[in-house]
């Protein structure tokens, strides 16, 4: 099988590292990848702003772009939700592409199995503070959410769960939002700050000592909070700490 | 407490600036983690609570269905309401404004001479401004629940349509009784200022002439109504008073007991932890001597029952969970959304009664979408603030740089080489421009935070120097 | 046109598909039920902040002496050890020490007891006492609220009420103070035969 990379635009202009982890891993892993130009943004950031119609095509680059790809791994819960909900409304193609994307860590906990994750062999000797972006979360099914009477899981822990060395902090409130939000960040940013603030507080408490994430636009903010605050925490999405061993 | 009232400072006429009065309330940092931390609190009660019942989901599932059935047959309820409640001797009035609301209230305690009302807790009076009505025509009301009788003693309004005095400290209430109630200054201690609500409020309730309720379930097959405290107070103003009135909203009609049984093993477990409240009166006819009258009332909700993406918003049965969970709410307090019902599920109601004054609140939100999965009825909050957002921009109701912004994202983002160009440009000033003018320039973000710190190239760029020849012939990235 | 033919003409006009009703009986047949409902019951009754006492319906007289010896008024309405006239005012009851009387079911997932008008006789009594006994049939106590509602009329009578423990209020900072407006205990005599 042949899968296609989608990198959202700010990783691909800020965080290739990234998404140069998760081509890494996926070809560690066996996975023919391609990463085909023509969609550089899923259309979500104007759209949850209430500009749906500008949002639009660039959703509609994406599905042109990734229509002919069994799958399509996106390096973010926040897109690929967008997709999944929002594709259909514009067709058929639309539908079809939605139903083909699905969001990294997922893929890998899904498709590929942990025991074949577990292979690469990655190594991190850290206390970890896991952060779950909400879309991937409570959108796409990522985790247990502590609101739902539903049988505990956690595709991510159980990800990072193969990583030699690697602890998990104990979080008071482990799936509170980190109050990035998208445009909320600029429109609210006094709400916005002190929720990523009393994120870092929660990490703090817990002893954590890198922050692990499914999205880099909640890491963008906390690091942005933490840095201000002259806070040397080290953050990390998924990709990047599956793609650390000696291999 | 008769005579003209001072109108109430809190509810604002021009457009709420939620954003505004929550960057009020973050400049005291240790109030918002005591707001914060009282509400978390609350809600951590939820889930322990809701950890009892395996079937909870089921639950959830099934009272959404019942309330999506009552409402696609929300007029023939009613009428079997109004129907079998008339037979039962009650009399039934109906409003389709606050304005014929609090008529229709007056003329009853007019007609009876009543000049002292008690009421327990109403969200749909608050609505509808109740009391000022009344006080201004010479009635005297008295709230009964504590938290609300709290607020009306202090000229506020509740901030929480659960918990009316959470903004407020124990030293605070203090002050207020030691004020009203002549309690010893500086007492505090919440049993010893509970005891003396106690005895002042038993007063009012032994001189009640008349005692409004709220009704949390309206049985539509047996014409009963259904009014939960935890205070005992709703108990006290209708077994006293020779007038009952109870006001309702049209959407709190379920068919009947079986239905019941749902929503209230949801109800105390979603709003404070509790399996039941501590009494659950099931009113079909008045008390010997009493007259029962029943206020069925609109204020816009058959407008918003007509709204394909809304009309589930009709659902709620005001338990607050959506409010108690909300990272935001916590964090801004009621008083910030400028309305009787805040937080998500206030934000998916008020713009619909207007849209103009309320269009902010749909933006107060990360959609982090923990509302919609505490609700016990399901409604689809996250999705409904999306919506209102398309139709507060649609309406031109956003500030024009936003508008601007948007327009000029949309066209960049669709271009993969707009945002190529657009994006060297920017990384390269990231690296050439000094912090502080960068931070000048990044406004709103960079006020609490540092910007990323750029890359030499992006990712589409390593990916073509170092990929893309495998792939066969990629388009010029930067 | 009355408001009430604007108001149902709107609604008419506004409502949503009709939506089937779901079978709430079926679908509650599927729920898990507690292992123990008399265990569940005294549980439930305690965290509500009720008091349990156990004891034999033949010993009833002694066991409410023995919760309240006589001080004050005592009202009760209980078929043999009645007081309590059924035409007093509703005012009448202000004074009231203890208030007795006894449930038709218990439940054991709340800890609530259901008291109709015909075993109040006054409604008022019950709020207005400062303590409450209930006595409560231990062989009538229900799985939950769907049976309960199975159990009974919930029109007879014209009122009745499901009762949790004693009065509380947590308005003030959160801190849970027992005895709010009505009763500041409740009591529970729950009777073998």
């Amino acid at each position: 099988m042949t899968v296609a990379l989608f990198a959202p635009c700010y990783v691909d202009q800020l965080y290739p590292q990234v998404a140069i982890a998760a081509l890494r891993v996926l070809e560690r892993l066996g996975v023919k990848v391609d990463v085909p130009s023509g969609a550089p943004c899923c259309g979500q950031p104007p759209s949850n702003a209430g500009f749906e119609r500008l949002g639009e095509p660039a959703l509609h680059a994406f599905v042109k772009t990734f229509a002919k790809y069994e799958r399509t791994v996106v390096l973010s819960g926040s897109c690929a939700l967008h997709v999944r909900t929002h594709a259909p409304q514009l067709g058929v193609a639309g539908a079809h592409v939605a139903a083909r994307t699905v969001e990294f860590c997922s893929f890998l906990h899904d498709a590929i199995g942990i025991e074949r994750v577990a292979s690469l062999g990655a190594t991190c000797s850290r206390r970890v503070a896991v952060h779950i972006g909400c879309h991937g979360l409570r959108g796409l099914g990522l985790a247990s959410p502590s609101e739902l009477q539903v049988g505990r899981f956690d595709k991510v822990r159980a990800l990072l769960g193969t990583v030699r060395g690697l602890t998990f902090a104990n979080l008071a409130r482990p799936d509170e939002c980190c109050g990035f939000g998208g445009s909320f960040a600029v429109v609210e940013p006094a709400v916005s700050a002190k929720m990523g603030r009393d994120r870092l507080r929660d990490y703090d408490g817990g002893n954590a000592d890198m922050v692990v994430s499914t999205d880099v636009s909640c890491l963008m903010h906390l690091e942005g909070l933490a840095r201000r605050d002259g806070v040397a925490l080290p953050m990390m999405h998924v990709a990047e700490v599956l793609a650390m061993s000696a291999r | 407490m008769s005579g003209a009232a001072r109108s109430l400072p809190v509810v604002h006429s021009a457009p709420v600036d939620h954003a505004a009065a929550a960057a009020a309330f973050n400049a005291n940092e240790a109030r918002v983690d005591w707001h914060d931390a009282a509400l978390w609190f609350v809600r951590e009660k939820r889930d322990r609570a809701v950890e009892e019942v395996p079937e909870w989901e089921l639950l959830r599932e099934l009272a959404s269905n019942i309330k999506e059935h009552t409402l696609s047959r929300l007029d023939e309820y009613l009428v079997a309401f109004e129907s079998a409640a008339t037979a039962n001797g009650a009399i039934v009035h109906w409003a389709r404004d606050a304005e014929e609301h609090n008529r229709i209230v007056h003329d009853i305690l007019v007609s009876r001479k009543v000049r002292h009302l008690v009421k327990s807790k109403s969200m749909l009076t608050e609505e509808c401004g109740l009391n000022a009505y009344l006080e201004e025509r010479g009635v005297d009301v008295v709230d009964t629940d504590l938290g609300e009788r709290i607020v009306q003693l202090r000229r506020e309004h509740p901030s929480h349509i659960v918990m009316p005095a959470i903004h407020l400290t124990k030293e605070e209430i203090g002050e207020t009784f030691a004020e009203h109630l002549g309690t010893p200054a500086g007492l505090s201690d919440p049993t010893e200022l509970t005891a003396a609500a106690r005895v002042h409020l038993r007063e009012k309730f032994l001189a009640a002439h008349a005692a409004l309720t709220g009704v949390n379930f309206a049985l539509a097959e047996t014409g009963g109504l259904v009014v939960c405290t935890n205070e005992g107070n709703a108990d006290l103003g209708m077994a006293l008073a020779p007038i009952h009135i109870a006001s309702m909203g049209i959407e709190k009609v379920i068919p009947g007991a079986n239905e019941l049984a749902v929503f209230l093993r949801m109800l105390a477990r979603s709003a404070t932890g509790q399996r039941l409240t501590v009494y659950t009166s099931h009113v079909h006819r008045p008390r010997e001597g009493q007259e029962l009258h029943i206020v069925i009332v609109d204020n816009g909700r058959s407008e918003q029952l007509g709204r394909k993406d809304f009309w589930r918003s009709l659902k709620c049965i005001r338990c607050a969970a959506c409010i108690n969970s909300c990272p935001v709410y916590r964090r801004s307090g009621g008083y910030s959304y400028g309305a009787t019902v805040s937080g998500p599920i206030g934000s998916v109601l008020t713009p619909g009664i207007d849209l103009h004054k309320y269009a902010a609140l749909p933006f107060a939100s990360t959609l982090c979408g923990s509302c919609t999965a505490v609700c016990p009825v399901k409604i689809d909050l996250d999705a409904q603030l999306y919506r209102w957002r398309q139709i507060v921009v649609d309406a031109g109701l956003v500030s024009v740089t936003k508008q601007l912004v948007a327009r000029a994202g949309g066209r960049v983002l669709a271009s993969r080489r707009l945002v190529a160009v657009g994006s060297m440009l920017f990384r390269s000033m990231l690296r050439a421009f000094p912090a502080r003018l960068l931070r000048r320039l990044a406004g709103a973000w960079g006020r609490d935070r540092e910007l990323p710190v750029p890359p030499r190239e992006s990712f589409s760029a390593w990916y073509k120097a170092n990929r893309a020849h495998e792939r066969g012939g990629a388009d010029d990235v930067a | 046109m009355t408001s009430r033919d604007v108001m149902l003409a709107a609604i008419r006009a506004a409502r949503p598909a009709p939506v089937e009703r779901p079978d709430v009986r079926a679908r509650v047949s599927e729920f898990v039920p507690h292992a123990e409902a008399v265990f569940s019951f005294i549980e439930a009754s305690e965290v509500a902040g009720a008091r349990v006492v156990k004891g034999r319906r033949a010993e009833l007289a002694t066991l409410i002496a023995s919760v309240y010896p006589a001080i004050g008024r005592q009202v009760s309405v209980l078929q043999d050890l009645d007081a309590g006239s059924a035409t007093a005012l509703p005012h009448s009851f202000a004074d009231t020490d203890v208030f007795v009387c006894e449930a038709v079911l218990g439940v054991a997932e709340n800890g609530a007891v259901w008291l109709p008008l015909s075993r109040l006789r006054h409604r008022s009594a019950l709020v207005l006492a400062t303590n409450v006994i209930v006595a409560l049939d231990s062989a009538k106590i229900v799985e939950n609220l769907h049976d309960a509602y199975a159990a009974i009329d919930v029109a007879a009578d014209g009122f009745g009420v499901f009762v949790s423990g004693p009065s509380k209020t947590a308005d003030i900072e959160q801190a849970l103070v027992i005895g709010a407006h009505g009763a500041k205990s409740l009591t529970i005599l729950l009777l073998e035969e």
